[in-house]
């Protein structure tokens, strides 16, 4: 199709199109695509249940959410003070209590096995420094072999012993003394941060990851699936006689396409409905264009794989070379993990990515509710994608048969 | 034995021979250790967050300052005119921070002044972590402006292992052995499946060869393949990633072979079970990548899936593997901690050889 419309005018192209689309040779190659796609029960089964097990079982395991770390102690001062001190963080959801240790070294040898994630060392002289109004300091040790992680039972126990600073003084007040009120006014006010959490206030983590999957799963099923069935007529010898018959390259192509189109479709929409349904993803916005987002990104994925398999003898060839291509394209996508925690010469290539832009409008449309006017740009970059990979596949085909 | 050995290096050669297969083996796991440890952290450098400032006086400028002088994040601009949420929903930025008029005016007169931070939560995890920084940020504003008074309990944190919070030493391991538990049984499945498929396999039966041998055979030039991967991606770890053994190698060192020899069994019971190249091929994708890369604490900790599911975890090998690695490389914890696991990688190896045995002796009869 988009062979077709490079070298015509605009309206010439249209009415090409036109008659492309609906002359009687491409019903009759849809009509066999579709009879050789129906007798093929495995990749039915591939296509419509796999997708919905994967999208599932990715969205309910995986979460980058820290939630009870394993917290290893050591409380030298055993006095009621310290005792709440340590109450405060294993009652919490973010720590839970992994167990009382002796000494230090007793706690870094647990640490360093894997029995706790976070060790907490409370010094002797805690409460009496505490009853004499000295700063006390306590010791925190995190394994920080995941950088993520550590980041935020870090900011976790900060700000944790920091309310439990601040009930201190507020009870140190009330008891001990009262504060003159001149040292009260001379104070500096403070700079209070209030965070709001836009189009998620639960933090739930599984929204992020299904709409990404979402993406993955389109590009990763459509580009397998079409390098194999483009592969497939050239491994039994039949392309020959296709190519024998009237029809044109585009038109193999195209009818080649239809069903897997039409499938892979069908696929998306019982994944919007996991999305729905089995996640409560919030819709905000139009589904239409996560629909038409869909869409495009499907198409994309059918040009590379058959792209790819035009690079390929065989099955075995394409499908390994589906391995080459998809690992990085899965990983590069922010589909997983946020663009920013790439490497900066790496950032500027998300561009490239189909999967990119499909989670980018998967997430606008549902989560937050964008239109189309913050969405464009990622609809023209799929849309420029896909029609260069549509032309570069058109041209390789017609050039291998040449 | 010497059929074995025969066995061996007839496989090795059929994996010479075609270059496509070769760098299959060899140079696509380097390249995807490569990009993957740096592409897969969770950790962000320079989030982009929008500063709406409607005070403009000395108090609100400096704070912005100290938001501005964080390597976290990275201040944009964005028009006056337009709304915080705008700001969001172009995707101008992670989060908008927004600063009142009166503040300068309420923080000389003592009073706390509230100052608004808008995150798009559609991350739920790196929005966590632009409000962690931003609060962090905060204090030390205050601290510095004296207006904070220090609490009696200081908190000295220290991070072990991974002081410098490098995602990069954390998923490095992991894509090792990610990688260790793609390719070669993906080779192996496909040789065996070809062995089906070709209907070689009959040749093989009338052959002199004991079923024992073909197995062990096959298996030992794919776990040569293994280990060759393993040598070259670990030459990376060492330099590249600049990590060295952190405690006793042993566990690993065995772990290793071990290992090897579960992948390569693996692939050639699913080639065994599955005599057909594209059907097993999309098993072992299935297997060794996407379980691998999933559910065993690659990127995302085990112990966050929910407890229902957990259970698959505990039947992915990949799983006990990287936990060994880590350790060897990160924490050394050695054999009292880590013995169990080696022991857990043996067994699925020997399950795996069992079923392989099996499913061979059902080749027979399809082929």
């Amino acid at each position: 199709m988009a062979g077709h419309e490079k070298d015509a005018g605009e309206g010439l192209a249209m009415k090409q199109l036109w008659i492309l689309l609906f002359n009687y040779r491409l019903r009759a190659l849809i009509k066999k695509e579709f009879a050789q796609t129906r007798h093929d029960r495995k990749l039915m089964f591939t296509l419509i249940v796999l997708p919905v097990i994967q999208l599932m079982l990715v969205g309910f395991a995986l979460s980058a959410a820290v939630t009870n770390v394993p917290l290893a102690i050591v409380d030298d001062s055993r006095t009621p003070e310290s005792r709440e001190l340590i109450a405060t963080l294993t009652e919490s959801k973010s720590f839970r209590l992994a167990g009382y240790y002796s000494s230090v070294g007793q706690l870094g040898d647990a640490v360093s096995q894997g029995k706790a994630d976070a060790g907490m060392v409370v010094p002797y002289g805690f409460a009496r420094d505490l009853a004499r109004d000295r700063q006390t300091t306590v010791q925190f040790l995190l394994n920080a072999t995941n950088a993520n992680t550590a980041t935020i039972s870090r900011g976790y126990a900060e700000s944790m012993i920091q309310r439990y600073n601040t009930g201190l003084r507020n009870q140190g007040i009330k008891v001990h003394f009262q504060p003159i009120a001149g040292s009260e006014l001379a104070r500096r006010g403070q700079a209070q941060l209030e965070p709001a959490f836009l189009y998620n206030p639960g933090l739930v983590d599984s929204w992020f990851i299904v709409t990404g999957v979402l993406g993955l799963l389109l590009i990763l099923d459509s580009s397998l699936i079409s390098a194999a069935a483009m592969v497939r007529e050239r491994e039994a010898g039949t392309l020959e006689q296709l190519l024998m018959s009237p029809a044109s390259t585009s038109e193999i192509i195209i009818a080649k396409i239809t069903p897997l189109f039409l499938l892979l479709f069908l696929m998306m929409f019982l994944a919007i409905g996991v999305l729905k349904f089995a996640f409560g993803v919030p819709f905000h916005g139009n589904v239409l264009l996560l629909v038409a987002g869909g869409a495009l990104c499907i198409l994309s994925g059918i040009s590379i794989g058959t792209v790819i398999s035009t690079f390929s003898k065989s099955a075995q060839q394409a499908q390994l070379t589906c391995f080459f291509v998809n690992p990085p394209l899965s990983s590069l996508s922010g589909a997983l993990n946020p663009v920013e925690a790439m490497p900066k010469w790496l950032q500027p290539f998300t561009i490239l990515n189909p999967i990119h832009h499909f989670a980018t409008i998967a997430r606008g449309s549902t989560l937050k509710g964008s239109g189309i006017i913050d969405l464009w740009p990622n609809f023209l970059s799929l849309l420029i994608i896909t029609l260069v990979l549509g032309s570069l596949s058109v041209w390789r085909f017609r050039k291998q048969l040449s | 034995m010497r059929r074995m050995i025969a066995q061996m290096r007839k496989e090795l050669t059929q994996i010479v021979r075609d270059w496509r297969t070769l760098a299959l083996a060899l140079a696509l796991p380097v390249f995807l250790l490569l990009l993957m440890s740096s592409a897969l952290s969770l950790t962000v450098n320079e989030l982009p967050i929008v500063v709406q400032d409607f005070d403009g006086s000395a108090a609100s400028n400096s704070l912005v300052d100290a938001f501005r002088a964080s390597i976290t994040l990275k201040v944009v601009s964005w028009p006056v005119d337009k709304t915080a949420e705008e700001a969001l929903a172009a995707n101008a930025g992670r989060a908008v921070l927004i600063i009142p008029s009166h503040f300068g005016r309420d923080i000389a007169r003592g009073v706390n002044a509230p100052v608004q931070f808008l995150v798009d939560a559609s991350d739920a995890n790196t929005a966590k972590l632009v409000t962690a920084y931003a609060g962090q940020i905060a204090t030390s504003y205050n601290q510095q402006a004296g207006g904070a008074q220090t609490g009696p309990i200081q908190t000295a944190i220290r991070l072990w292992f991974n002081p410098g919070l490098s995602s990069k030493k954390f998923y490095g391991p992991g894509i090792f052995v990610l990688g260790i538990s793609m390719f070669p049984p993906l080779l192996a499945a496909l040789a065996m499946a070809k062995e089906g498929e070709l209907k070689t396999i009959l040749q093989v039966y009338v052959s002199s060869i004991p079923a024992h041998e073909f197995l062990l055979g096959k298996i030992l030039a794919f776990m040569i393949v293994a280990l060759a991967e393993c040598l070259i991606m670990s030459l990376l770890l060492f330099t590249y990633f600049g990590l060295s053994f952190a405690g006793d190698p042993t566990p690993a060192l065995i772990a290793t072979v071990l290992y090897a020899f579960c992948v390569a069994a693996f692939g050639t019971m699913v080639g065994a079970i599955i005599p057909n190249q594209a059907s097993a091929l999309q098993a072992v994708a299935f297997g060794g990548f996407l379980l691998v890369f999933l559910l065993s604490g690659l990127i995302f900790p085990v112990e966050n899936i929910p407890a229902g599911l957990r259970w698959i975890s505990s039947l992915v090998w990949g799983r006990y593997y990287i936990e060994i690695v880590r350790d060897a490389l990160l924490q050394g914890g050695g054999w009292p901690a880590m013995w169990s696991k080696v022991l857990i990688i043996g067994t699925i190896g020997a399950i795996f050889y069992g079923l392989a045995w099996r499913g061979m002796r059902r080749m027979q009869v399809k082929a």
